[in-house]
């Protein structure tokens, strides 16, 4: 499933990246070393020149290697089926690099992050802010520094309590807070609507909330076949995607061969994975329009997938499988004929059901021509996965950078134009069945090998990048080998860090009632939508609107 | 129409919610639950603790008593089953219980006690009698007597032979 023209564009990046710094190749990237004053020339080149997408900014502390700071940019440039690494290392007593994101928007956060936890400064960034730390952390302490242990307390004094409320438009038009918490969902996220009337004109996000500083932990107290059951728990619906990555990352930076079955063990897990996240999702997606018979029906559909996985790996989500080298769980001869089965059912019940919604008028309207992004957008911004296909961008990491078994297995990828909610949907749901296909094949076909590869040796300071589609799209992991069997540095970017900044985007010119459904398209973490503020500025008073009244429009400023 | 088919669907699945808690749900036979250590079998050497990505399993010993504590502490537990992989002698298996909250954290600890040998130079408690006598099974019988020193006593004996045979 690899492009025809991959020969050509890996001769033309290679003789692009040399130009800048010597080349070397590492797995499926090369590792380029540039010097930082050239870092927005080779983005530009990169982005705009090859065609190729920005993934994320990674700093990491080397002082007590070589003295210096190191910050790498990450693109993946689908048509040579490589990643492109970058990497520059700064002064210790100053540490600094121009900025990329006036070239590449989507690099914006990579890099406020890279300021916040390792504290490199970037000349020229447009909002130079923290994204991370809260504000009332103190000035120049950075967590990922190798000089900040990992237990040590910091006394922090007074409260976070500066948002990102912008005055003058405050002034202008009402502000409507979602979030940031609710205790009955998962994960806190603020949004700032400011709306005239029931239109949003503005939008301004705040997450960051429950920063787990799980990096830290893992390099600090945690050995390299620790660290994928830690990454299993970055996501609550797709760890396994994330052990995943990890160990292919690390696969790759000491060049570790990993046996065919469990290549085909982890795509068959990988593409469950996705199965039951994206019925999750479309019934999430109903349950948001405020039609909860099909919230339920969807999710009728996916429990039997999540008992197959239970019985599979031993549980129902954490599926606890990945380790380098290989996987630890076997796929027995009579599960196979019972996988086969239920998938069997969920593909014709998805497709049976999904004609049903889809004749309900009322769903689709309501999705229909709702929180649009352009192509042009979905590009500057970087986003991936589903939101990004279903903005007309043709981009999949199982195609593109063929990782597990997806190289020997047939499928493809849903791409709409029409980058509305509705459009996401249809990408899910034609996604499912083409997930359903492909475990199929999997299965039929599983190698007869050994499970895993335990033969290597733990090289210290070696880099990998590992790749793979999650659910919500590409999920990057950066592993720089340590001493003493550990990782010096793992920097996990999860797909929704690209995405969530598209639904301010996407929020600006919809209806207020439709907010709920645009921020939950993306397929992010969800309670936030669920209840809200409403500051009347003239008067200064507020009241709480519930969730199902903002679901069903019957709010009325 | 459309609504008309769910109501079709609905008579046609039934009732797909379970009673729990009220009926037990079934679990596979591959299911991961709460890990349990066959006193009988541990040797209290280590290998899980190594393992735990989670510090769930600890080791402390006593040395007054002469007593090594291998524990268990449930409430960090990710179910992994990382310990029963590395467990050289298949002490640890992970059952498929996994109804596990209880009132007090305590209740939540497995402990293992294992007899502790003594050095039979400087006299203090360094290892279990049960990794001894394992380890004795795979050495010669003049060997075997070394497996009694503690290490910190035998890098002085190796010293002193060493010196030995230098001169």
């Amino acid at each position: 499933m690899q492009h025809s023209w991959v020969t050509n564009g890996c001769r033309e990046l290679v003789d692009l990246l040399s130009r800048y710094g010597s080349v070397e190749e590492v797995g499926n990237a090369y590792l380029v070393k540039v010097r930082a004053e050239d870092l927005p020339e080779v983005a530009n080149e990169l982005q705009w020149g090859l065609g190729g997408y920005y993934s994320t900014s990674v700093g990491a502390d080397f002082r007590p290697i070589d003295g210096t700071y190191k910050l790498y940019h990450i693109f993946s440039v689908p048509q040579c089926s490589r990643y492109v690494v970058t990497q520059a290392s700064l002064p210790p007593s100053l540490p600094k690099a121009p900025s990329i994101t006036p070239v590449i928007p989507g690099a914006n956060w990579g890099e406020r992050e890279v300021r916040d936890m390792v504290g490199i400064e970037f000349e020229g960034h447009p909002e130079p802010k923290r994204l991370v730390l809260p504000h009332n952390w103190p000035e120049g302490i950075h967590p990922l520094r190798k000089d900040f242990p990992y237990d040590r307390k910091l006394i922090i004094e007074g409260v976070d309590d500066e948002v990102e409320h912008v005055d003058e438009l405050a002034r202008k038009y009402q502000v409507v807070p979602i979030g940031p918490y609710h205790p009955a969902l998962h994960e806190p996220e603020y949004f700032e609507l400011y709306v005239d009337g029931e239109v949003v004109v503005e939008a301004r996000y705040k997450g960051f909330m429950v920063h787990r500083g799980i990096e830290k932990v893992a390099e600090s107290r945690m050995t390299l076949n620790q660290v994928p059951f830690i990454a299993e728990r970055i996501c609550g619906i797709c760890g396994f995607t994330h052990s995943c990555c990890y160990c292919q990352a690390v696969e790759s930076a000491l060049r570790i061969e990993v046996p065919e079955r469990a290549k085909y063990v982890r795509t068959i897990l990988l593409e469950i994975e996705r199965i039951h996240s994206h019925l999750l999702w479309m019934g999430v997606a109903l349950h948001v329009l405020g039609f909860d018979t099909g919230f339920m029906a969807y999710w009728r559909i996916r429990e039997p997938v999540m008992r197959l996985a239970e019985e599979l790996t031993g549980n129902r989500k954490t599926y606890g499988a990945n380790v380098v080298g290989g996987v630890r769980w076997d796929i027995r001869e009579d599960h196979v004929e019972k996988a086969l089965r239920i998938l069997r059912r969920v593909r014709e019940e998805c497709v049976a059901l999904t004609e049903k919604v889809l004749k309900i008028k009322e769903v689709v309207s309501r999705m229909k021509g709702v929180g649009y992004l352009s192509r042009e957008d979905a590009r500057r911004i970087c986003v991936v996965g589903p939101t990004a296909r279903a903005s007309g961008l043709d981009i999949d990491v199982r195609r593109d950078h063929p990782y597990a078994a997806y190289g020997e297995l047939d499928f493809r990828v849903p791409v709409r134009d029409e980058g509305d909610v509705l459009a996401r949907f249809l990408v899910r749901y034609e996604e499912v069945l083409e997930s359903v296909s492909i475990v199929e094949q999997a299965l039929q076909n599983l190698p007869k090998t050994p499970l895993i590869n335990e033969d290597y040796e733990v090289v210290p300071l070696r880099i990998g990048v590992g790749a793979t589609e999650a659910p919500r799209g590409e999920d990057v992991h950066l592993v720089v080998t340590g001493l003493g069997n550990k990782v010096y540095r793992w920097r996990p970017r999860a797909p929704s860090y690209n995405n969530i900044p598209a639904t301010l985007y996407m929020l600006k010119g919809a209806y207020l009632a439709d907010a709920p459904i645009i921020i939950a398209s993306i397929d992010p973490c969800f309670s936030c939508t669920d209840h809200c503020l409403v500051i009347d500025v003239r008067s200064g008073s507020s009241r709480f609107v519930s969730f199902r009244e903002l679901v069903r429009g019957g709010y009325r400023g | 129409m459309g609504r008309l088919g769910f109501i079709k669907d609905y008579l046609r699945y039934g009732v797909v919610t379970e009673k729990y808690p009220y009926e037990p749900v079934p679990t596979p036979e591959t299911f991961r639950g709460k890990p349990v250590i066959d006193s009988s079998k541990c040797l209290g050497c280590g290998a899980c603790v190594n393992a735990c990505p989670a510090n769930a399993l600890s080791i402390e010993d006593d040395l007054r008593g002469g007593i090594r504590w291998v524990r268990l502490f449930i409430g960090r537990c990710i179910y992994c089953g990382r310990c029963a992989d590395a467990c050289p002698v298949g002490a640890i298996e992970l059952s498929r219980e996994f109804e596990l909250s209880a009132l007090e954290s305590k209740d939540l600890i497995q402990e293992v006690g294992l007899r502790m040998v003594k050095c039979v130079i400087c006299g203090k408690p360094f290892t279990t009698y049960r990794l001894v006598r394992e380890v004795m099974r795979e050495l010669s019988p003049d060997e075997r007597v070394l497996t009694l020193v503690c290490p910190e006593c035998r890098a002085k004996l190796t010293a002193v032979n060493t010196s030995f045979a230098r001169w």
